[in-house]
């Protein structure tokens, strides 16, 4: 065989092409023999007795709890989430029957034969008042799901002193395809198609709700619109479509509107840091104390219960302070579960720590960059509360180098934001590689779901192999092609996946070169049949450092905008730039929208009234800031040089953007997003000048 | 888009139209751009039984002059609207508030007079017609009537219209020499609804004092608003006129009654409309000067 290389990506195959010539193949796309279309009715009290129900398929023919719902699910909570609540209801759009249908009209037409009898009861809303009201599930204790203490309490008097109480509030993931699988049974194994971050974790999920082994579930993964976290674990919605497919012996799908997406899927954020931070006049930390709290919603499952140690362990982020006390909570509300969105509480503790150090900034009169930069480190170290960091001195000198940040100081409203970024490194990655006729298939244990994972692993496969890129074919996950695997999130899948690929490449050379030997060629390897596959696990920290700047300005009306976001991040030796500042892009599109426009708001009474994609606040075009996109190209220890980017955006880009608006205005900000009337620079009645 | 079941029906007549709609009572609904009823359809929060398509009637696609009357078809795409010299030259509120609705998509298909009849206190154009002095034009099943734009919105999502009456044209008197008009908008984000706004109308005496006003206020009350007492006090002032100009944008904002909600507090809304209004006295006096 002739080996011919070629350019970058192979236009035939290249996702991006065919997403635009509209040949892109998603859940929805999907059509079986006889398949029936599952509709999904929804609590509309965000807090109720269900006194009866009946019609289409109830809870009390399915008694299925989720017990494991995916990404890093952890402990065991003392209260389950059921598939379909036959008791009781815990938010607005929990799954309380099911009904089928010839197509989507006939599903949705058919929820009028389900009677659902409500008893209405007073829903808890308001985190900071969980505690002291009635358990919302019958039989517990109180609405307290975790609690933890970090570091150890301390006695400080120092010349400055700040303290303030800071909030990120929620919000909906909104990835462009909503959330969707069809099931089919064949009387033995459940295949699955779904829209994904994790067909290992839907396997398992779906396994442990439905007392199947896991060998008789197949997942596999189809092109996914998006995810930002929301698609990593599983739904009741899932189980009650395998079920149906079970019970029918037909294929099942279930989709989601946008109205049903916003209304019942996991959202990200809504935590409350209350901070005090202590240093001297040289604006140095002497120490840190934070309480922080965490609106979990209904069910402590999808990263409540371990999110409020997870914030308070990385508060510190990449600075040096002596002392370091955090006491996290986590505390149930009558809202949709929270779930990871987009760095998942890394955002939530750089926002609460960069808060603090412009407070600092303003109370000694020291510019805010120098601030961090005399906390900044000059070794590794582990924090008061126990989290590893990279010395953060010299990369940040190099940051602010490339912002320009002396000159752009002097002529822009300027906000600025350090960072660490740390990536979901545990249980490790898997890739298998299989050569066959010619070409050479390529899996890994979590892929794309808008990322092109597929750009990097051709680039390493072939970079390790010698072949062309162009007999490489990129394959989505599927739990039936490859042995094990973790999922896509936490900026973990170009340095894990990566790094399995690297490692499976080699395996694969090394059964060729036994076969081969010395004859061994890239040419001859294709000529084979042979299969590889690699479960990667680094061994060092990959914690990795990030840097924003941000500049803002008024609009004609008076009302303040972000108008440029520079990105400064250490993404390792970095595999394709297109690939990285697209990714980047997006998530500064995230971080202004949670600065500025996107926010989950319930009514008092539970009603979810931003239930649209607008009025959920998704940025368009318009609202962009121009974005400039550097990296500093350290390398990992990790094979390929790589490090995690994914997240940064999400984490660096809201403190940066709010202190260059709070600058611009002359304004203090402490909760995000910032409302409208507070962006505005006229006077209203009663507002306070706070600075 | 999932609606429930319903029956549609194509009629190629305005009679035929309201025919239907009288044949079926409060059943049966117009379609004309679809922009708010496919969104009320597919939620499920409109169920009628009957779709009446008037899309295929002919001669409601329109812009022209006559008769003292800018006179607008009530299928005329809001895109046209923004296309028009005419308009942009002698009608400005119109044409700045024909750029603002929503997103080019909506405006390809959106219509006059789906955006008016509707009764969207949030819509840009009832506002306009307000400020204007606009009419409205509608055959029923007796005939035709004439409605003044004031008095014509009733409520949220109510009209003066009765159901098996449909909108066919829009009116607005052509405006004497040294007249301008303005629409200012602010919105949350490019293709939200208003959080507020403001559509201006004068006309100049010899001084450049305003011998006409009118004001209309977007998103700020049940309705689109009229704001009359800010008009009357700017009747021979000045927009030159600091303190005239931000007394009617007082005025204008006392006779508001926003609500609070996700796009901004009462006060900021009302806050809008004062600045709104004042610099919509301003521009919409520069276009005057200029004869626009």
């Amino acid at each position: 065989m002739k080996i011919v290389s070629v350019g970058f990506v192979d236009e035939e195959q290249d996702p991006d092409v065919r997403f635009v010539r509209g040949a892109g193949r998603y859940v929805d796309d999907i059509k079986l023999e006889g398949m029936q279309h599952l509709y999904v009715v929804r609590s509309p009290y965000a807090r109720a007795r269900v006194l009866s129900v009946s019609g289409g398929i109830t809870g009390n023919e399915l008694k299925a709890t989720m017990e494991s719902v995916g990404e890093d699910a952890g402990g065991r909570s003392t209260v389950s989430f059921p598939v379909l609540s036959a008791s009781y209801v815990s938010y607005v759009g929990q799954p309380v029957a099911a009904v089928l249908g010839g197509d989507k009209y006939e599903a949705a037409d058919k929820a009028d034969e389900v009677d659902v009898q409500y008893e209405p009861l007073k829903p808890v809303m308001d985190p900071e008042r969980s505690l002291e009201s009635e358990p919302i599930h019958p039989g517990t204790e109180s609405n307290l799901v975790a609690a933890a203490e970090l570091g150890r309490d301390f006695d400080l008097k120092a010349p400055v002193e700040v303290e303030e109480t800071l909030r990120m509030e929620r919000i909906a993931p909104n990835p462009m395809e909503t959330k969707g699988m069809v099931a089919s049974y064949d009387g033995s194994v459940l295949t699955v198609y779904a829209s994904t971050q994790s067909p290992f974790s839907w396997r398992e999920g779906l396994a442990g709700s439905l007392g199947l082994k896991e060998e008789s579930v197949r997942v596999v993964q189809m092109d996914t619109g998006g995810g930002f976290g929301s698609k990593g674990g599983i739904y009741p919605e899932y189980v009650v479509a395998a079920y149906a497919a079970m019970k029918t012996k037909r294929p099942v799908k279930w989709t989601e509107s946008r109205y049903e997406n916003l209304l019942a899927t996991n959202m990200g954020r809504g935590v409350r840091g209350r901070m005090k931070v202590y240093a001297d006049r040289k604006g140095k930390l002497k120490g840190l104390k934070a309480d922080l709290l965490v609106d979990v919603g209904a069910y402590p499952l999808g990263g409540g219960a371990w999110t409020a140690k997870w914030i308070a362990s990385q508060l510190v982020g990449p600075y040096a302070v002596p002392k370091a006390y955090a006491a996290a909570k986590a505390v149930l509300t009558n809202k949709v579960n929270m779930g990871p969105y987009r760095g998942a509480g890394r955002p939530e503790a750089a926002f609460f720590m960069e808060r603090m150090m412009d407070r600092i900034a303003d109370e000694t009169g020291i510019d805010a960059a120098e601030v961090r930069l005399r906390n900044a480190t000059t070794r590794e170290t582990t924090s008061p509360l126990g989290m590893e960091a990279p010395p953060s001195k010299r990369f940040f000198t190099e940051a602010l180098r490339a912002f320009r940040y002396s000159s752009r100081k002097k002529k822009d409203k300027v906000g600025l934001s350090f960072f660490m970024l740390i990536p979901a490194a545990y249980g490790g990655e898997s890739a298998k590689l299989a050569v066959e006729g010619g070409r050479v298939k390529v899996w890994m244990g979590g892929s794309s779901h808008g990322q092109r994972h597929d750009v990097f692993a051709k680039k390493l496969v072939s970079e390790e192999l010698g072949v062309p890129q162009d007999v490489i074919d990129f394959q989505h996950t599927d739990t039936g092609a490859i042995s094990g695997g973790v999922g896509s999130w936490g900026s973990r899948t170009a340095i894990l996946g990566g790094g399995a690929l690297v490692e499976a490449s080699r395996n694969l050379k090394a059964a060729a070169k036994k076969n081969l030997g010395k004859k061994y060629s890239p040419a001859l390897l294709l000529e084979g049949d042979y299969e590889a596959e690699a479960f990667f696990k680094p061994k060092d920290m990959l914690n990795t450092l990030g840097a924003n700047l941000a500049t803002a300005r008024l609009t004609k009306e008076g009302n303040a905008v972000v108008e440029e976001v520079l990105s400064f991040y250490d993404a390792g030796k970095v595999l394709n730039r297109f690939m990285l500042e697209s990714q980047v892009t997006g998530g500064v599109a995230q971080g202004i929208g949670e600065v500025m426009y996107e926010h989950a708001v319930y009514s008092e009474d539970g009603q979810l009234l931003t239930a649209s994609i607008a009025d959920a606040g998704v940025i368009h075009a318009t609202e962009m800031p121009k974005s400039v996109v550097m990296t500093a190209a350290h390398r990992s220890t990790l094979p390929h040089g790589a490090k995690g980017v994914g997240e940064s955006p999400t984490i660096g880009v809201p403190p940066a953007a709010t202190r260059a608006l709070e600058v611009l205005l002359g304004r203090r900000f402490t909760t995000l997003p910032i409302e409208p009337e507070k962006l505005w620079a006229h006077d209203l009645p009663g507002r306070e000048r706070t600075r | 888009m999932i609606p429930p079941r319903f029956e549609y029906a194509a009629p190629k007549s305005i009679g035929e139209a309201v025919g239907l709609l009288k044949s079926r009572g409060g059943e049966a609904k117009v379609l004309a751009g679809g922009q708010s009823m496919i969104p009320l359809l597919k939620l499920r929060l409109a169920a009628p039984a009957l779709l009446v398509d008037i899309n295929r009637i002919e001669g409601l696609d329109y812009i022209r002059e006559s008769m003292g009357f800018l006179r607008v078809g009530a299928l005329t795409r809001v895109a046209t609207l923004g296309r028009s010299a005419l308009l942009e030259r002698r009608y400005g509120a119109l044409h700045d508030a024909s750029l603002t609705i929503a997103d080019p998509l909506v405006r390809n298909l959106g219509t006059v007079g789906g955006n008016i009849s509707h009764g969207d206190p949030s819509n840009d154009l009832p506002a306009v017609l307000l400020a204007a002095e606009g009419e409205l034009a509608a055959t029923g099943p007796s005939g035709e009537r004439t409605f003044r734009a004031e008095g014509f919105f009733v409520g949220t999502f109510t009209t003066a219209l009765a159901q098996d009456e449909i909108l066919t044209e829009v009116r607005i008197p052509v405006p004497p020499h040294r007249s301008g008009g303005v629409y200012l908008k602010v919105e949350q984000k490019v293709a939200d609804f208003a959080t507020a706004g403001v559509a201006v109308q004068v006309s100049l005496g010899r001084g450049s004092e305003c011998a006409k006003v009118g004001i209309g206020l977007t998103g700020v009350g049940p309705t689109a608003l009229k704001a009359k007492k800010a008009e009357e006090a700017m009747l021979g002032k000045k927009a030159t006129d600091r303190k005239a100009v931000e007394e009617a944008g007082e005025l204008a904002a006392d006779a508001s009654s926003p609500a609070s909600d996700i796009r901004g507090t009462e006060d900021y809304k009302r806050g809008l409309i004062r600045l709104l209004v004042a610099r919509g006295l301003e521009r919409a006096t520069q276009r005057a000067r200029r004869g626009a």
